[in-house]
């Protein structure tokens, strides 16, 4: 079951040019959401304007520099999922993050290279599929049962839907639905082809939806990131004051409060 | 001045809206993100402000006659025990100010349960808590006599 | 509500019940712990116990301090100032027993970690005026709130409490509350043996003149609801000293109370026209209360008096002169 292309045993129903055709459709879908969304909320012009000011305002900062905060954002905040200060939420977010990115390759992998039976799929890939799509289950029904925050603090009832959830439920619809699938398949079921459907369904809402989703902040969560570090870098801080310089607790109430 | 959140810091952990005593920190249901759901029934008590841990909480002037331009920005790190304020002004002006907050470590103060229990005398008299030690003055409580109010106003 | 969200009604006994978790809710619990050691001590609060009240955000100075220990003033020296400020309309016994236990509250709050500012040459608490003492008290209510934490058996955050329980056998006694968590909207009934109702004050009875956003703006915190008289004028409570009203205006640009300013700031009040006025409506306020007008300090109701007289004879607003307050940077210090 895990080592064999669940692609390619429906290539003899559905021609794969007619997969490969929809994987690109949904590249497009996603390419032309982002940039509506992008123009629509005006989020690029937004950060240009910030780094502007900032740039204005702080100490100059070297290419070399640039550099380095660039590579940082890009390890620690983008593939270490750095900006998430709570644990829980650190990995439920890898995990989901991770778990997409295998998911999402190993399923063009396998139907645009390995698209039928006649040519042998190699193990990793199904495997590869299979591992991402539970790793996407794994943290977004963590995320969705028990980090959210409309549940955690604000009391709401886990099954509460809102338009915030369109992303992480067509997300989770999609993983779940494929994980059934590939099961049915291979337990030859005759509902394997319903899980299908509704993969497929979930999925077009996933890529299509994006002007919609906070699918999005895959965009603008790194600009976040580096305008973060670069506004540290320069001393700006967006006009936050820098950390306190007392290595020493404070002894018994007798300091006076500094001012420069 | 009402607060604000910056939606590209926020990461909608809902520290604020566990926190604001006005209750009115709450999750966008659109982006899942914290905002000020009342603006006109914010303190601006700062709690949201230095609870959150991506300092995406900022407090603007009044939409209707503050002037603008300004900025009051705070840094509390309890682990060190202080409280960082950068104050800029509309002609650029800055002022910074580090203060204390706490002389202890957090989570150091006992249950008074774990502290000596009260004597049965002290049951009959009309001290508080810790009392006539905490008051730190020579002899007990101050009691209430008939004839030391009365002389004069001040 | 949603589809599958379901009120429930929850039941909770306790032998103490502290309605509201604010400094005084938060006082009384520890205070409860001390004396009864083996009950069920059980805090109830709207908000987060950890920033609530009206000391939710800090503050920079404690008001009342004795100062015993230093002979520096008496309880009876408070109550001679309080009859004197409020012109007799005062329960002196209350104001006397506050007066007495005040020090070694803020001695405890001071082992605790409170940072208490000292006076350099005497290492006595540095005074602001009389009766205050300067302290850095941004984490004032997360400190005593942990001792009310360690001290309770259960807090209860996020539930408003909205009326007390009566005692179906014995007359007169209250047995307990009845709210709602403000989130879930779960109904709650606790039922206990000693009710404390240690809630807070009301604002926005006198709205500010500000409009829209300026609302909040009000020196007393906006979520107080007069709870703490709501909740024991409906079981039939004698209320005390509800003469006394304090309405404290919050002025363009300031963060404090108006008289902090006067007090230490010393920032002084003229009317539109730049002109001192308080001196103006001497004769006036004289004729209407005599001699307390002559007294110092001065009762704040009287100066209010003359404000209010300027106001209608057409000569307002009022303005509060600050340009010569922050001259000297040290006044930057204590005052913020």
């Amino acid at each position: 079951m895990f080592t064999s292309n669940p692609f390619a045993e429906i290539s003899a129903s559905i021609a794969p040019s007619v997969m490969q055709a929809y994987i690109v459709l949904m590249i497009v879908l996603v390419a032309a959401g982002t940039i509506f969304d992008i123009l629509h909320k005006k989020s690029a012009q937004y950060f240009r304007a910030n780094m502007q000011k900032s740039k204005a305002k702080g100490a100059k900062v070297s290419g070399g520099e640039i550099l380095s905060i660039a590579i940082k954002t890009a390890v620690v905040d983008v593939a270490a999922s750095g900006e998430f200060c709570n644990m829980r939420r650190r990995i439920a977010h890898l995990l989901g993050m991770y778990g997409f990115i295998f998911f999402a390759l190993s399923t063009a992998m396998m139907i645009f290279c390995y698209p039928t039976r006649d040519i042998a799929t190699p193990a990793i890939w199904p495997q590869l599929w299979w591992l991402g799509a539970a790793m996407i289950c794994v943290g977004g029904y963590w995320f969705w049962f028990f980090i959210r925050v409309d549940v955690a603090a604000e009391g709401g009832s886990p099954f509460r839907l809102m338009k915030a959830d369109l992303f992480i439920l067509s997300l989770l619809g999609s993983a779940t639905f494929a994980l059934l699938w590939g099961y049915l398949q291979a337990k030859g079921h005759a509902w394997t082809m319903i899980a299908f459907w509704l993969h497929v369904v979930f999925t077009t809402i996933l890529f299509g939806s994006v002007p919609w989703s906070k699918f999005a902040h895959m965009f603008f969560k790194p600009a976040a990131a580096f305008e973060k570090r670069l506004s540290k870098a320069n001393g700006t801080r967006a006009n936050l004051p820098a950390p306190a310089d007392v290595p020493e607790k404070f002894s018994k109430g007798s300091h006076m409060p500094r001012n420069y | 001045m009402p607060t604000f959140v910056y939606m590209t810091r926020c990461d909608g952990c809902g520290h604020c809206v566990d926190i604001c005593p006005s209750d009115i920190m709450h999750i966008d249901k659109t982006y899942r993100r914290a905002f000020n759901i009342e603006p006109n029934m914010c303190w601006e008590c700062y709690s949201c402000v230095k609870a959150c841990p991506q300092n995406a909480i900022d407090v603007r002037g009044y939409a209707d006659f503050a002037p603008l331009g300004h900025s009051v920005r705070v840094l509390r790190e309890p682990e060190k025990g202080t409280i960082s304020w950068k104050v800029k002004f509309r002609n650029g002006h800055e002022k910074d100010f580090v203060s204390p907050i706490r002389t202890t470590d957090w989570g150091s103060i006992p249950s008074p349960a774990e502290l000596p229990p009260p004597s049965e005398e002290d049951f009959k008299s009309q001290i508080l808590a810790h009392e006539p030690d905490a008051l730190n003055i020579k002899g007990s409580l101050p009691v209430l006599a008939r004839d030391r109010l009365k002389k004069g106003v001040i | 509500m949603g589809l599958f969200s379901r009120k429930k009604t929850h039941f909770v006994d306790a032998d103490v019940l502290v309605i509201g978790g604010g400094m005084a809710g938060c006082g009384a619990t520890y205070e409860a712990r001390h004396w009864g050691r083996d009950l069920k001590i059980v805090c109830v609060e709207k908000a987060n116990i950890e920033r609530s009240g009206a000391v939710a955000q800090g503050l920079y100075a404690i008001n009342c301090y004795m100062g015993m220990q230093w002979d520096e003033n008496q309880p009876e020296d408070h109550v001679r100032y309080a009859r004197n400020d409020l012109m007799g309309l005062v329960r002196e016994d209350l104001g006397y027993d506050i007066a007495r236990h005040v020090d070694a509250t803020v001695h405890k709050f001071e082992e605790w970690g409170l940072p208490i500012m000292r006076d350099p040459k005497t290492g006595r608490y540095q005074r602001e005026g009389k009766w205050q003492i300067m302290i850095h008290g941004e984490s004032y209510k997360p400190i005593v709130a942990e001792a009310a934490r360690k001290a309770a058996t259960e807090v209860y955050n996020r539930i408003m409490v909205t009326h007390l329980l009566m005692d179906t056998k014995k007359k007169k006694r209250v047995a307990g509350a009845v709210g709602f968590n403000v989130r879930t909207g779960d109904f709650y009934v606790f039922r206990a043996k000693a009710v404390i109702v240690a809630a807070g004050g009301a604002s926005h009875i006198y709205k500010p003149r500000s409009v829209g956003e300026g609302m909040g703006r009000t020196w007393y915190a906006p979520w107080s609801s007069a709870s703490a008289y709501a909740l024991p004028i409906e079981v039939g409570a004698k209320m005390t000293q509800m003469e006394n009203r304090i309405v404290l205006t919050r002025f363009k640009d300031g963060y404090g109370p108006v008289g902090a300013y006067f007090l230490h700031l010393k920032t002084y009040t003229q009317n539109a026209y730049g002109e001192e006025y308080e001196s103006r409506w001497y004769e006036n306020t004289k004729a209407l209360v005599g001699d307390y007008v002559d007294r110092h300090p001065v009762p704040t109701c009287l100066r209010n008096h003359a404000f209010l007289e300027e106001v209608k004879a057409g000569r307002g607003p009022i303005r509060m002169v600050t340009k010569e307050a922050f001259q000297d940077p040290h006044k930057e210090t204590v005052g913020w």
